[in-house]
């Protein structure tokens, strides 16, 4: 292989490897939150078993290297199973579960918040649980909760860059190769940074937004 | 289907090997941090602007890039500058600077929770301004977050997982000779990730030990 | 000498000290007393050079505190005692003492824990050298810091209403060690609000009232009716405390 300069196709190269990130982000983001919260749900509800193998499971995915549950899907799963598993696949489960575990902590701390307090006067009135969580313990949670979501996503989006090791063609990818190509690491390596960094800057200013309307809303409706 | 752990039994002894690096990388890395963290909290509280800015653009900047693009930076450039060093130092070196940005902001807070009544007595006693950093205000503050700078330790073993990329065989690196050996993926991994899982459950418990027993002299006596 | 010469100090819009004349020489006890927010805790913030003056010249043995190169020369005069007492919560008691004799006066260790040890003594804590800060009650606190501030040979001892922060029984405790170490000819510029106290132990007392020095006056002749009595805001603020 022989050595070459940019030229501006490989921008395009770069925004398509940075869209591959954020597309996988926003869709890993989307179904971990929702997983995420399904297990916060199984938590509120205290079912037998499940609720026990949720905070079993988030634990152990909190607590372990993205990389290797990223092996363990793309390389473990296919042995086991005898399937195919795609990079795409396997990226797009591994990270939803990973931000589902995450998602999952945040929810129940948020909730157990609010619950302590608040549950009990409500109980009085005679009011079912399904009542209490959805007029009283999810609005006030959210609030809560809005900010660490935020970090946490802002965090997520940055792991999306390992997905390269798995052989996705993201930015991260883009720019091995074109470190390999040109052989202008510097240049190379601080651009795929700054596109990251960007992204990452765009996640944080909305997810600000998102906040204070979020704050301004239930400040207002306080009244 | 099939799962069986027996295969691994041959192989714990390479792996144990690589938790070893593992553990010196993290080791390493984290007074590597501390340092860090500890400069660039002096800096961000200082009374230069200028210090102060350079300080804030590496905390953003190392927190908002995701940490494979920060090692391949440091990993490809360095040879570019003329600086050879290998795999293992890169890593160290690569991880002591992003766990940095995350260990001033803890040192920080540390810092400005220290009552000035203490500093001042330390500096009417004629102590210089260094002899009271070093003695009195990091002491201190190195106390109070020792926590938080848990947390950064966990982080860090589990980042030092990519490390494997740059041909560093700590121990996700040695499981994926184990795997090739093997061409049992499904099993090493579940074990890899049990592994980090109990690795960091074990150095969370550490932690609040080391805790209590660093704040046990400046808790109040009860009674 | 300590001098205090024509000290001016404000916070922003707020004067604090406005010309501020006192003169201590050595074996003097001198009690600053005065309402609260009158500048007296600030005077001594600006004889230990933690506030920067506005205007006047303060020097300890010649030395200006205003002069970065002689503060050090200044600091090493003068020991403070904090209200709060301000140790060292990291380290033991024995740490607290020696910490400075042995980094500012390189005091051989031996040698800084012996007199920390002899000191700890003449308080009645020998037996709580290693204990730590947290671990004492307020009053052992403030004679671990009156201790701190002795252990450097200060020639001018600078007591900032040391005892405002402890119970009765507690303030008796510190004010015996005070009267101990006055019989013994240390110089004290001592803050505070016990009267009766200052009556005692001072050669003269001073008062400040919004800032200004309005009597300095041997401790007879500040008591009496025809002097320090004879000012309206003196005789307010002593008949004031007397109620309490």
């Amino acid at each position: 292989m022989r050595f070459s300069d940019f030229t501006s196709y490989d921008l395009i190269l770069l925004a398509q490897g940075l869209g591959t990130n954020i597309a996988l982000f926003l869709v890993t983001s989307l179904i971990g939150l929702l997983i995420g919260l399904g297990w916060a749900l199984v938590r509120f509800y205290r079912v037998p078993v499940l609720a026990q193998i949720v905070t079993f499971l988030s634990e152990l995915l909190k607590n372990s290297p993205v990389l290797v549950q990223l092996f363990l899907v793309f390389f473990g799963l296919p042995a086991l199973l005898h399937i195919r598993v795609t990079p795409v696949t396997a990226a797009t489960i591994t990270l939803s579960a990973n931000t589902a575990a995450f998602v999952y902590v945040i929810a129940v701390s948020a909730i157990e918040s609010i619950e302590r307090e608040q549950v009990e006067a409500a109980r009085v009135f005679g009011i079912t649980r399904w009542q209490v969580l959805r007029h009283i313990v999810t609005p006030q949670a959210a609030a809560f909760a809005v900010g660490p979501l935020v970090a946490l996503l802002v965090n997520q989006l940055q792991v999306t860059s390992l997905i390269s090791v798995i052989g996705v063609v993201d930015l991260t990818k883009i720019g091995h190769i074109l470190n390999m190509r040109t052989l202008k690491p510097f240049v190379v390596w601080t651009v795929v940074g700054l596109l990251y960094y960007g992204a990452a800057k765009l996640v944080a200013l909305l997810g600000e937004r998102f906040e204070n309307r979020l704050r301004a809303h239930s400040a207002w409706r306080g009244l | 289907m099939h799962f069986d752990l027996s295969i691994l039994l041959p192989h714990l002894g390479f792996l144990a090997r690589g938790a070893e690096l593992t553990a010196a990388a993290c080791a390493l890395s984290l007074v590597g941090s501390v340092v860090m963290g500890a400069l660039v909290a002096i800096a961000r509280t200082s009374a230069s602007s200028t210090l102060r800015r350079i300080a804030f653009i590496y905390v953003d900047l190392f927190r908002n890039v995701p940490f494979i693009v920060q090692l391949f930076f440091f990993y490809y450039g360095l040879p570019e500058l003329g600086i050879y060093i290998d795999a293992f130092t890169t890593g160290v070196v690569a991880l002591s600077i992003a766990g940095g940005a995350y260990a001033s902001d803890t040192i920080r807070a540390g810092i400005l929770a220290i009552d000035q009544g203490i500093i001042d007595a330390a500096e009417v006693s004629g102590l210089s301004r260094r002899k009271i950093f070093t003695r009195i205000v990091l002491p201190i503050a190195l106390r109070t977050s020792v926590r938080p700078l848990g947390s950064v330790l966990i982080n860090m073993i589990l980042t030092s997982s990519i490390l494997s990329t740059i041909t560093l065989n700590e121990l996700t690196g040695s499981a994926q000779i184990v795997v090739s050996q093997t061409y049992r993926p499904f099993e090493v991994y579940v074990v890899l990730l049990c592994a980090y899982a109990a690795l960091t459950y074990l150095v969370s418990l550490a932690v609040t030990l080391l805790h209590r027993h660093l704040n046990r002299d400046m808790m109040e006596a009860v009674g | 000498m300590l001098k205090v010469e024509n000290v001016r100090k404000a916070f922003s819009e707020v004067t604090v000290l406005d010309g501020v004349d006192l003169t201590i020489a050595p074996g003097e006890v001198v009690s600053i007393l005065g309402s609260s927010g009158s500048g007296k805790s600030t005077l001594i913030r600006c004889i230990n050079g933690l506030e920067r003056l506005n205007a006047g010249r303060i020097t300890v043995d010649d030395f200006d505190v205003s002069k970065p190169k002689e503060l050090a020369e200044a600091r090493k005069r003068s020991g403070t005692v904090f209200q709060l007492f301000n140790l060292y919560p990291h380290m033991s008691v024995l740490q607290n003492i020696t910490l400075a004799p042995i980094e500012v006066l390189k005091t051989p260790r031996p040698e800084a824990e012996a007199i920390a040890r002899k000191l700890l003594e003449s308080v009645g804590l020998a037996d709580r050298a290693d204990a730590y800060p947290a671990q004492l009650s307020g009053g052992q606190r403030q004679r671990v810091g009156i201790c701190r501030a002795l252990a450097m040979q200060p020639r001018y001892l600078l007591l900032d209403e040391v005892t405002s922060a402890l119970d009765p029984e507690m303030t008796a405790e510190v004010l015996a060690i005070l009267a101990k170490l006055a019989a013994q000819g240390t110089t004290m510029l001592f803050v505070t609000h016990e009267i009766e106290f200052a009556r005692e132990i001072s050669d003269r007392i001073v008062f400040l009232d919004k800032g200004r020095l309005v009597v300095d006056l041997p401790t007879d002749r500040f008591f009496a009716a025809d002097g320090g009595r004879a000012q309206p805001r003196v005789a307010q603020f002593l008949s004031r405390m007397r109620k309490d």
